[in-house]
């Protein structure tokens, strides 16, 4: 599908805010979305992530900012009039309207006569082509977010917008929903901006992703980079687990920081410490549970980092099991391990923690440790 | 025996509007062993039945008891004083439509008007109320309904104030010569409106007014806004959002108020009588002097059912075509 | 306000006493017009449409059927009002009293006391259970027909009923005498002219409760200061055009119709009837007419929006207390009249209780109280004196008090068949639209 020119798809941001009353819902973000990129907007609920793509299909005005895409500001410019389309959260199917009509519903508010063809090849690539005479009353949750799908994309809009498209369904119909909007992306090749609360759905399907946070954007990137490298403690722990170790900076080796963390020397490649944190005294070393290796005896590397502690808990998830290991008296770090071995810790076994310093990432000390782990992370 | 055209027009609108969702109950035979189980679900199934008793119950004994008297009467003859004989006489029923054809005709094309001027008063107060009122709305629905808190009579009455010869509201379409137009059209008299067909429209669209906004506001309220938003989003400017989305989802409401409208106007003689002349009087006025002038309660049986007829005819098509109309 | 200016050269037998009464209102319509301006929204209609009048038309009683509101806006929950409930010593039985609503005096104070009625269970310790359930004569009558026909009780021990109507319960005996014996004053006080009657001859079977007459009306603003002498005025007259209205009760407008051609109510032709109605339909055909009215007509005729109307009696005095410009005329012609006559139904199970009520209500004094309250004209002999002792103005004026020489202008309409009734009625129908 070719496109009006390059960069058509592109959505720019610039101070985009909004505010509902005396409550912020978006803060100012700038931000670029390259052309025909999947583009994930990941946050707990309530962050502003709907808000944040009502402001671009222009169902919100933009207290702030403006709004631009493939190069035009379309800021002023009502819905219906800019070149975006959106699958709502709630999919909103007209109930009056059978499946076709509905799909056919922006090519005729565009004055297109011969829909049926288009109408048909749409509802063929979403494998509805059977369920055209129907009202969306009468199709499974899965029909309807595929119709909804549909009924924004026949209009080849530049950008496609789409709303937790995949909330409301059960686990296997939303990987394979995952799987073929990817492949509807992948085909059609026009912007996808998807926004969700699933982080492993962000993950599987986005090739950027970005991170809101109570209205603002935390961080922006690819999936392995946010997963690998967080910035902040609430990308950490909303995209996957990972064990916070507050540590005391004692001074630099070459690339590397020497850190105590519990009266244990560590090291953790400056590269990997968020710009500012490394400069000051003290710091806050993040690891993935999976990357640590857990062990009777220590590791024979004698550069990797390590702690040594009481297994407190082992849960068995089948692949892997995850533990608590108390290293300290208050603090218990998870670890997650293949079930390779045939001999596995147990419930109070003394036990040897270590990983490769190159895992570890370091952030700010002067934030809340648990943002994005509990209950407010969906 | 008293049966009111009035209570049968009632009656007809009831049901009319009624019996469609009377619910089928699907639930499977119970299957479990304990009989007490099965004692416990067959008293739920015949539940739905149960609670329709008092709805039966209500519909013979005010609608097909009285319905029963009337059809007995509309072919008897006789005298109030010597009683009614049943002597299936006919005539009574050709004399309705020969001699009172015009006033028929009147009655629907009043109602008809005035379900029309309604419904264009209705939708936008409708809207309003529903989409635009945020917190006023609780207020303005009560203002809707707030003339029902006085009697019909009376709110008949004083239209006789506001539509004076002399009075500020005519003296105002005299100056626009709105009068001179409405004249022409032959709705109104020279300089005046009382006491004209455009009175008693004028009378019938306020007095059935609130029974056209509140099943518009029941059925707009139930839009999701999303839904204006999605159209929006298709490219549907403010105008065809409204055509293609609003109107059609909206329609349940527009066929139940232009019924509940159309039904009772049609039957309606208070609004001819105080607001109209010999010239404008309905065929309600001339069933209701049968019965209390004339005395010829046949005859004026035989026209209620004339005129339920008429109703129930045109409903029914109006139903017909309304639920089958291709709504895109 | 030159009304008599406007009234000069007009046959009227009225003397400049009586506009000095009307200018002077009466304590009583002081009265109602202070009530009728503080008991809310109701009352605006009380104000218009005040007394039992406001019902009188047929068309109005469909009416109050229909918007069954309006009773209540009118007399509020005066129904099944036992009204000896706080003065009765037992023992003395009861009375059923159906009538009209606003037909009787209530107390200053709560319209729901009826001061004679009070005094009466207090004199007599019979309770009185007072009902305003009568709306409209045919009506009531086919509510009541049944048992009467069939024998049975009405569960009403008195009733009442416009004399046509009466004269039909008579006819086909579904009413009682009354023993003379038990109604001394009745027989003492009832007013010569109301005794010779063709459907009661001895006055065995009914009294009346009041006079109701039916005049012209009309509002000098609207008519620039013309005053229409007679009903022929009303139909042909082009200063009127388009704005006289006649009333939708057939007695009543075919009355005066007839009276103005020089015939009698007591003895019409059917001829005679349908010329009078060829001569209301000519002036329906030339727009004279604007409309029949029940008494609807009240609204429009102090707004000036009728020019010109026939109307009646009991509605003038309240009306032209609230608008001064509201004259009226009696055509030389005469004038139609009729009564309202108590009845006591067969099978009532307190004959002999209504027979007191009916009595002590033809006493003078209590007479009068009734008289001052409703303005309706009293049958009864001696309540002039009475009057003129509680409320001088009212006593002289001519609506409440008629002189002799207007009491001789009055008319009544005779005794028709069932058969005449239901033709005149549906010929008349037929000209005013219905
Ligand atoms: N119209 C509104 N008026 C006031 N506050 C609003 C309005 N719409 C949204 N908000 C507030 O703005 C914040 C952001 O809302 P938004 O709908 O963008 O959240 P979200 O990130 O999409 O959440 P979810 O994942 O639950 O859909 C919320 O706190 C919400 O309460
Ligand atoms: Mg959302």
């Amino acid at each position: 599908m070719s496109k009006q020119g390059r960069d058509a798809g592109r959505v720019e941001l610039t101070g985009l805010s909004k505010r509902f009353g005396g409550f912020t819902a978006v803060r100012p973000t700038d931000l670029t979305i390259p052309e025909g990129s999947f583009f994930a907007l990941l946050g707990a609920s309530g962050c502003g992530k709907t808000t944040t793509l009502r402001m671009i299909a222009g169902l919100e005005a933009p207290s702030t900012g403006r709004v631009l895409i493939g190069g035009q500001d379309v800021t002023g410019l009502p819905p219906h009039k800019r070149p975006v389309n959106t699958v709502f959260q709630s999919y909103a199917l007209f109930p009056h309207l059978s499946v076709a009509d509905n799909v056919a519903f922006g090519l005729r508010r565009k004055g297109r006569k011969d829909v049926a063809q288009p109408v048909k090849e749409m509802l063929e690539l979403v494998e509805l082509g059977h369920l055209g005479g129907r009202k969306p009353a009468q199709l499974s949750g899965g029909q309807q977010q595929r119709v909804a799908v549909a009924r924004a994309l026949i209009n080849h809009p530049q950008v496609l917008l789409l709303d937790e498209p995949l909330g409301a369904l059960d686990l296997k119909l939303r990987r394979q929903m995952q799987l073929e909007l990817k492949r509807i992306q992948t085909e059609v090749g026009i912007t996808f901006v998807h926004v969700t609360h699933d982080q492993e759905e962000a993950m599987t399907m986005a090739d950027t992703i970005a991170v809101m946070n109570g209205g603002v954007i935390e961080q922006l990137g690819s999936p392995t980079e946010l997963y690998e490298s967080p910035k902040t403690a609430f990308v950490a722990n909303f995209l996957g687990q990972s064990n916070m170790l507050p540590a005391a900076v004692l001074g630099r080796q070459g690339d590397d920081l020497a850190l105590d963390v519990h009266g244990v020397r560590m090291t953790l490649p400056a590269s990997r410490a968020v710009p500012g944190s490394s400069g000051s005294s003290r710091i806050v070393m993040g690891i993935r549970p999976e990357k640590i290796t857990l062990g009777k005896a220590e590791p024979d590397d004698a550069h990797r980092n390590m702690l040594r502690g009481i297994v407190s808990e082992a849960s068995f998830i089948g692949v892997s099991t995850e533990y608590r290991v108390r290293i300290a008296e208050g603090s218990e770090l998870v670890v997650f391990s293949q079930n390779r071995d045939d001999e596995r810790p147990r419930v109070g076994d003394e036990v040897v923690l270590h990983w490769n310093p190159r895992h570890g990432f370091g952030l700010d000390a002067g934030q809340d440790l648990d943002a994005g782990t509990g209950e407010d992370a969906l | 025996m008293t049966t009111p055209a009035k209570t049968s027009d009632a009656a007809d609108a009831a049901e009319a509007a009624g019996p469609k969702h009377a619910g089928a109950d699907g639930r499977p035979e119970p299957s479990g062993p304990a009989r007490a189980l099965r004692a416990i679900t067959g008293e739920l199934r015949r539940m739905p039945y149960l609670l329709l008793l008092p709805g039966i119950a209500w519909l013979i004994f005010f609608f097909l008891v009285p319905l029963y008297f009337q059809a007995k009467m509309s072919v008897s003859s006789g005298t109030l004083d010597k009683g009614f004989d049943l002597t299936w006489t006919w005539s009574t029923f050709s004399a309705a439509f020969e001699d009172y054809d015009e006033h028929f005709l009147r009655s629907l094309y009043y109602a008809g008007a005035a379900t029309i001027l309604c419904l264009v008063l209705a939708y936008p107060l409708a809207y309003t109320i529903a989409f635009r009122a945020g917190r006023w709305r609780s207020l303005l629905l009560v203002l809707v309904v707030a003339p029902f808190f006085t009697s019909f009579l009376v709110r008949t009455l004083a239209w006789k104030t506001i539509l004076s010869d002399n009075g500020t509201v005519v003296g105002f379409l005299n100056t626009l010569h709105i009068t001179d137009v409405t004249a022409t059209l032959g709705l109104t008299e020279g300089d005046r409106v009382l006491a004209t067909p455009l009175a008693v429209v004028t009378g019938l669209t306020y007095n059935f007014l609130p029974f056209m906004i509140l099943p518009l506001y029941a059925s707009l309220e139930r839009i999701d806004p999303r839904l204006h938003e999605a159209a929006r989003d298709l490219y549907a400017s403010p105008a065809s959002t409204f055509r293609r989305v609003t109107l059609p989802l909206s329609m349940p409401g527009v066929v139940a108020g232009t019924l509940l409208t159309f039904i009772p106007a049609s039957g309606d003689y208070i609004n001819a009588q105080l607001l109209g002349t010999t010239r404008e009087t309905m065929i309600g006025n001339v069933i209701q002097s049968e019965y209390l002038r004339v005395r010829d309660y046949p005859t004026a049986a035989a026209m209620s059912f004339v005129l339920m007829a008429v109703i129930l005819v045109i409903v029914t098509v109006y139903i017909r075509r309304a639920g089958t109309e291709d709504l895109v | 306000m030159n009304s008599r200016d406007n009234r000069s050269g007009s046959p009227s037998d009225f003397g400049p006493e009586i506009d000095a009464a009307l200018e002077t209102m009466s304590p009583a319509v002081r009265a109602a017009a202070i009530r009728s301006m503080t008991t809310g929204r109701g009352a605006a209609l009380r104000n218009a449409m005040s007394r039992r009048s406001i019902l009188r038309g047929s068309a109005m009683a469909g009416l109050a059927v229909a918007g069954g509101s309006l009773l209540a806006a009118c007399s509020d929950d005066d129904d099944k009002k036992d009204s000896a409930d706080d003065g009765g010593s037992g023992g003395a039985g009861q009375v059923v009293f159906s009538n009209w609503p606003l037909y009787i005096d209530v107390a200053e104070d709560d319209e729901n006391k009826h001061p004679t009625l009070d005094a009466f269970t207090k004199e007599t310790g019979i309770k009185v259970k007072y009902t305003e359930d009568i709306n409209d004569n045919n009506e009531f009558y086919a509510k009541i027909q049944p048992q009467l026909a069939s024998g049975d009780d009405t569960k009403r021990d008195l009733i009442v009923l416009t004399d046509w109507m009466a004269s039909r319960l008579v006819r086909l005996q579904y009413v009682q005498k009354m023993d003379p014996a038990n109604v001394p004053n009745a027989v003492k006080n009832l007013d010569p002219r109301f005794k010779g009657n063709t459907w009661d001859a001895k006055r065995e079977y009914a009294y009346p409760w009041t006079q109701l007459s039916t005049l012209i009306a009309y509002n000098s603003k609207a008519t620039e200061g013309y005053a229409p002498e007679s009903v022929d005025d009303l139909l042909t007259n082009p200063k009127l055009k388009g704005k006289v209205a006649l009333l939708t009760e057939m007695r009543d407008t075919v009355g005066m119709v007839l009276l103005s051609m020089g015939k009698k109510t007591e003895s019409f032709t059917d001829d005679d009837f349908n010329a009078a109605l060829a001569k209301i339909q000519k002036a329906v055909d030339s727009k004279q007419i604007r409309r029949f009215t029940g008494n609807d007509y009240v609204q429009e005729l102090a707004s000036g929006d009728i020019a010109a109307c026939l109307a009646w009696s009991g509605d003038l005095i309240q009306l032209q207390a609230d608008n001064p410009e509201v004259q009226f005329v009696i055509p030389k012609h005469g004038y139609a009249t009729g009564t309202d006559e108590l009845l006591i139904p067969t099978k009532a199970a307190n004959k002999a209780n209504a027979e007191k009520l009916i009595d002590y209500y033809y006493r003078p004094e209590v007479a009068a109280q009734l008289t001052l309250s409703i303005n309706y004209v009293s049958p009864v002999v001696g309540v002039q004196p009475e009057l003129l002792r509680m409320d001088p103005a009212i006593a002289s004026n001519q609506l409440v008090m008629p002189s002799p020489e207007t009491a001789a202008k009055a008319n009544t309409f005779r005794a028709l068949s069932e058969a005449e009734e239901t033709k005149y009625e549906e010929a008349f129908a037929k000209v005013i639209g219905v």
